[in-house]
């Protein structure tokens, strides 16, 4: 005889209400006390802003703000007129090498934009949906191979 | 709140309050079933248990004097079961969802007289019971077994249920009812040795 969905969720709810409690296994409560003294030796910095002395709040909170005003002066006093070449004099003794290197890495980017140029686009359009239909293809194939092999296990 | 008398061994060089101890140890089992049936898996379940404690911790001085502390970490056990299971969920779907078995237990649906459990499990003693249904629940599909366990364990209403999963209130319905043919069939494979179901 077929149950009624009421006979069965009856039957279901008093099967399952009739369980006791799980036990939890004897290793949660020292994985707790572990944590907790974990918790415990951080330092102060560590933990949670809510956790740290108050003095070390405000002061955090000062810095903050100090360093948020600083950033805002620099903004506005680049806005106002900032001299890039004044600032290069001042310092082109001691960063000559700064020069050097910037001309090397300006070489090189010359030499691939030449490369790029002389590429035909379609080439390049090409190439980059062949990087991309290999990537699709392995990742396809990873995707089979788990729920082929390891998922239904 | 735990009916059964703790059997975990006594604590030795605790820095934990003693109190907290108590308190542990009263619900461990609570939180830990709750976690346990809703993830199907007891190293979650036991992972899920910890970060609660330590939640409940970090609130203790609320917690200790409230009489809601039960309810508390049982809802604290749920949501944080329920975040871990759609992490897992969306991190593995397109990996391990080959096809969706939408239909377990859709054709078993025992034949059997549904009166009592107790009729339908006498002689069969009470642990073996609980590890038959256990078993049976941990066997569900995960997208049977959480509704089905935040019904009838948590007494959600379809509707809570639903918003919870971030699913519609007929496919709750729908996995629910498949949850509870499921399991009977299931419970009625394991052999009883007196069952008269005929799935």
């Amino acid at each position: 005889m077929k149950p009624s969905p009421e006979d069965l969720e009856k039957f279901i709810h008093q099967t399952l209400r009739s369980l006791p409690a799980r036990r939890a296994p004897l290793s949660l409560e020292s994985r707790v006390r572990a944590a907790i003294e974990a918790r415990a030796a951080l330092p102060w910095w560590r933990q949670s802003f809510a956790a740290w002395p108050v003095a070390a709040r405000v002061a955090f909170l000062i810095g903050s703000a100090g360093i948020a005003k600083l950033a805002i002066m620099a903004v506005v006093w680049a806005m106002a007129g900032f001299d890039g070449a004044l600032l290069a004099n001042a310092f082109s003794t001691q960063f000559a090498w700064v020069q050097t290197v910037s001309g090397v890495f300006t070489a090189i980017g010359n030499f691939f934009g030449t490369v790029y140029r002389a590429i035909p686009p379609l080439w390049l359009y090409g190439g980059l949906a062949a990087v991309a239909a290999l990537y699709a293809a392995l990742f396809g194939l990873g995707a089979t191979a788990y729920r082929l092999l390891y998922a239904n296990r | 709140m735990n009916d059964d008398t703790p059997v975990q061994t006594p604590p030795t060089g605790l820095i934990t309050p003693a109190d907290f101890t108590t308190f542990m140890r009263n619900y461990q089992d609570m939180v830990f079933s709750t976690a346990a049936r809703l993830t199907g898996n007891d190293a979650q379940a036991e992972d899920i248990s910890q970060e609660v404690f330590l939640k409940a911790y970090e609130h203790f001085d609320m917690l200790q004097t409230s009489p809601t502390a039960g309810g508390w970490l049982k809802t604290v056990a749920t949501n944080l079961s329920l975040n871990h299971l759609s992490r897992y969920r969306n991190r593995w779907k397109f990996f391990s969802e080959y096809r969706r078995d939408d239909s377990a237990g859709e054709s078993e649906t025992p034949d059997v007289d549904f009166a009592a459990p107790d009729t339908f499990f006498s002689g069969v003693d009470a642990d073996e019971r609980r590890a038959w249904v256990e078993a049976a629940l941990e066997k569900l599909p995960e997208h049977q077994r959480v509704p089905l366990v935040l019904y009838h364990f948590e007494d959600l209403p379809y509707e809570d249920i639903a918003r919870k999963l971030g699913v519609s209130l007929a496919k709750v319905k729908t996995d629910i009812l498949r949850a509870r043919t499921a399991l009977a069939a299931i419970i009625a494979r394991s052999g009883a040795p007196h069952e008269n179901f005929s799935a």
